[in-house]
């Protein structure tokens, strides 16, 4: 077994740099890469502060150009987005396709965007391309992820004067831990240490026990909050209760629906037929994308502040867009995306066993916090007349990463205002396949973290002497409606009649949210495991994940299945 | 599970982590009975020794290791787990506070939860607000002879100065819980040090009793629960004047239960209504029996290397 292997740490392992990191030229800085915009905060010995790029801004766009042998992200490229855009040469929205296949609705749905996308079927990652010199550049969304966090990291060195290496990056809710996997990669290219990767809500809920700290010193009462968080990618909810500067997460919400979906709703009322102005992935295609694409988020924009918007476009082709939409439209076209965050919350209240009656604050957060039916939406299902101010829907997830970035480094604050923790829940269960093709959850959903469980399993058969542990992550009871997260094979078991050897599988996931699979035999009467026990820190798998779980059935078919077994306590 | 196993196989420790006690604990006044170079000196209480730390949580129940009583309400549970997860949490403790918070998230699952707590109650024999001798260290016991005075500490008078604590260490601990003194082993220094205690109470709320009449004292200073209406009441309470309902009690068994009184005093483990006591132990046993296997196994497992950093 190469268990050796998994304590070598890795470039994203928690390892003794965390100890040395109590000094302040450690601090690690928050960043949050959104969708369409990412930002950096560190906090400064007093308080949490944005970092500026050289043109003054504090919300940098995510995207990257492809023009010579350099690609330049949206940090410090001089160029306006809305011209690389039209040039097939920006490669943006990567947030929404990092870890996944091409089977995901996700990638399909990013195939209008201005650049290539290129889908199998079949479950491997996908193909995209910048057009460089009308030449297809392939690149990848970690590649992509990776050069905006070296232009982050740069701006935030010149800026700070030392050295970054510690981070804490903000993610949506949703991600599975295969997903986390290519974030941490991208930040390993970038030379990045990720500290914790927080769940954007959380981040937000951490900024809010620490706002609650300082207004109100008495640490008795608690006060429970609801957050929703809708970028351009991803609409995440959060249930917290925050009592003296500890915020106790106990739901997570989230999904892959955002800003884009509005966008491409929006896309399709203009012009019905704007899926096939791509087809050919010509130049003139990509230009009539892009201006349909300029146009559209800026009337939507424009529909936040007024009733209606003239849309007036020339897409280049012959195709000429003049239309009038009014708000309702809009609200109409987008039902379904709003009545999917509605649902978010309900189901996220339902979880953290809170009624909207308990609930004292509600935090709209995120681009489409500035959107008026976001707003009506959240206030309607949480039943509040007023939604929570005093902070600034952009800039509160990466301001409470930046204040978990101190408070994990060991930073304090004479004043108080870092006698903060955020304490995580998991936002998926995670558990074996057992008793046939069923998932058994054996960390559940909203558990707190850290959290260690164990679960007794036996064999199948008689005389079996090995059996597969396959891990997944998910709320399905089949293994195929869960994401795949590794698996690996239990040697030696004694020959024994079916149901006698106990396969004890502890599930371990720590602060960093780092899952380590353990598992051992042990006979009865015996306290003693009969062989080595088995520790895999997981995700193990790579791309193409859900073949692997094909590719083993097809190899052993259910000879090396396990099932549970009932505590006999 | 992995902490119910500590926490059980581990009962007969406490004595000698008493001291402990104090540092897992947030309550102002003990700053300055830390040890010389404890970590009071730091900002933060974090990145301990990891042994310390386990040896901390090691011996303990659900309710010591949050520090509450075992009559506390979910309101101060919730504000002890917040309080000690803002010291041991990962974030903040680096990696070294992982088993701690560990534990503590298992104790508040099971306290939070009503049944789960009612059944954890029941297999620590700490039936809530039924008196009993489970060995959790409520009640006195005797260093040497038995001698016809014991000290009483009256709870209500208390006001949490540890003057006494201070002078006679070995005979008085403070319960951090409950913010008062009592008596942890009679004549558990000598008779100067006991002497200096007692007057240093500034309430003088050390008393000298007959040791007949310490069972029932140390039994009814005990908070007892207060009936619940709905979502109020609950809590607990004790009776104001402990020496009077002390006579009244006393005069209650007498009537009830003659001669019976003068052997239930004798020794702490038979002053209990038997009752309790006989429920209380065979539970406890029970769960012990059925929890050793297992858990030792669990916990052998526990301590074999499999990462470096979580063998002490």
């Amino acid at each position: 077994m190469a268990e050796p292997a998994y304590t070598v740490a890795s470039d994203s392992e928690t390892t003794g740099e965390e100890k040395s990191s109590s000094t302040f030229s450690e601090t690690a800085i928050g960043i949050d890469i959104g969708t369409s915009q990412c930002s950096v905060a560190v906090w400064n010995g007093s308080q949490v502060e944005l970092l500026k790029n050289t043109r003054n801004q504090k919300m940098m766009r995510s995207y990257v150009t492809f023009k010579d042998e350099n690609p330049s992200g949206g940090v410090s490229s001089q160029l306006s987005n809305e011209q690389d855009m039209l040039s097939g040469a920006a490669i943006f929205n990567m947030k929404r396709l990092i870890g996944r296949v091409d089977t995901d609705p996700v990638v399909h749905s990013s195939k209008s965007l201005p650049f290539l996308v290129q889908t199998l079927g079949i479950g491997v990652r996908p193909l995209i391309a910048a057009l460089v010199n009308n030449v297809w550049r392939s690149t990848t969304p970690e590649e992509v992820v990776a050069i905006f966090l070296v232009e982050l990291k740069a701006m935030a060195e010149i800026q700070l004067k030392r050295p970054i290496k510690n981070v804490v990056l903000t993610i949506p809710a949703s991600f599975n831990r295969f997903q986390l996997t290519r974030i941490e990669r991208a930040c390993a290219m970038a030379g990045l240490h990720v500290l914790r990767l927080m769940p954007e809500p959380t981040a937000v809920a951490l900024l809010y026990a620490q706002q609650n700290t300082s207004q109100n010193t008495n640490t008795g009462s608690e006060k429970i909050a609801l957050i929703f968080n809708m970028g351009a990618g991803y609409c995440d909810v959060a249930v917290t209760a925050t009592a003296g500067g500890v915020s106790q997460i106990k739901a997570l919400a989230g999904s892959a629906i955002g800003g884009e979906d509005l966008l491409q709703n929006m896309m399709r009322h203009l012009l019905p037929d704007s899926e096939s102005l791509l087809t050919s992935h010509g130049l003139d295609d990509i230009k009539s994308v892009g201006l349909l694409r300029v146009a559209t988020q800026d009337a939507i924009h424009s529909l936040s502040s007024q009733t209606t918007v003239q849309v007036d476009v020339e897409l280049g082709n012959g195709t000429k867009i003049c239309k009038v939409v009014d708000r309702g439209e809009f609200e109409e076209i987008n039902q379904d995306v709003f009545d999917k965050c509605a649902s978010l919350i309900i189901q996220c209240l339902h979880d953290a066993k809170v009624d909207t009656e308990d609930v004292s604050d509600v935090i709209v957060v995120g681009g489409c916090s500035y959107i008026p039916k976001i707003k009506s939406l959240v206030k309607s299902t949480c039943k509040k007349q007023e939604l929570y101010k005093g902070m600034n829907p952009l800039e509160a997830a990466v301001s409470g990463a930046a204040l978990e970035g101190a408070v994990a480094s060991g930073l304090s604050d004479p004043f108080g205002s870092l006698d903060l923790l955020t304490i995580q829940v998991t936002p998926l269960a995670i558990g074996i396949r057992a008793d046939g093709n069923n998932f058994v959850p054996i960390i559940p959903i909203s558990t707190t973290m850290p959290a260690q469980k164990d679960l007794i399993f036996t064999t199948a058969h008689d005389n079996q002497a090995e059996a597969l542990i396959i891990v997944y992550e998910g709320e399905g009871k089949k293994v195929e409606e869960n994401h795949l997260l590794g698996y690996f094979k239990i040697t030696g078991i004694p020959l024994a009649p079916k149901g006698v050897p106990e396969i004890r599988v502890i599930l371990d996931i720590d602060a960093s949210s780092v899952l380590r699979v353990l598992a051992g035999v042990l006979m009865p009467g015996s306290h003693q495991p009969v062989n080595p026990v088995m520790g895999v820190r997981m995700p193990t798998v790579d791309d193409g994940h859900g073949w692997c779980a094909e590719a083993l059935n097809r190899a052993y078919g259910s000879t090396l299945d396990l099932v549970t077994v009932h505590k006999k306590i | 599970m992995s902490v119910s196993a500590v926490s059980i196989s581990q009962f007969s420790l406490p004595k000698a982590f008493q001291v402990e006690d104090h540092f897992t604990t947030i309550s102002k006044p003990i700053w300055r009975w830390r040890r010389q170079g404890s970590p009071a000196s730091r900002i933060r209480c974090g990145k301990r020794e990891a042994g310390e730390m386990l040896a901390t949580s090691m011996g303990k129940n659900y309710y010591e290791l949050l520090g509450v009583s075992v009559d506390s309400n979910a309101q101060k549970i919730k504000q002890a787990y917040r309080n000690l997860q803002k010291k041991y949490h990962p974030d903040v403790a680096g990696q070294e506070g992982h088993e701690y918070t560990l534990k503590l998230n298992e104790a508040y699952k099971v306290l939070m939860r009503g049944n789960l707590r009612k059944e954890y109650d029941a297999s620590i024999g700490e039936t809530r607000g039924n008196y009993s001798s489970s060995g959790l260290g409520r009640t006195s016991s005797w260093n040497g002879p038995l001698r016809p005075q014991g000290l009483f500490v009256d709870e209500n008078a208390c006001i949490g100065c540890r003057e006494c604590v201070h002078h006679a260490s070995s005979t008085f601990i403070f319960d951090e819980a409950l913010g008062c003194a009592r008596v942890k082993l009679q004549y558990g220094d000598d008779e100067q040090k006991i002497e200096v205690s007692v007057d240093s109470c500034p309430v003088n709320c050390i008393h000298w009793v007959e040791k007949e009449e310490l069972p029932v004292l140390e039994f009814l200073i005990q908070p007892q629960p207060k009936e619940g209406f709905g979502i109020f009441g609950g809590g607990w309470e004790r009776p104001a004047n402990v020496f009077m309902a002390a006579k009244s009690f006393n005069k209650q068994t007498y009537n009830e239960n003659h001669g019976r009184n003068s052997r239930a005093s004798t020794v702490e483990e038979e002053e209990t209504p038997a009752q309790a006591k006989a429920r209380a132990d065979a539970s406890r046993k029970i769960n012990m029996e059925a929890a050793s296997g297992l858990f030792s196994r669990f916990w052998q497992w526990q301590n074999k290397p499999f990462w470096g950093e979580k063998v002490e």
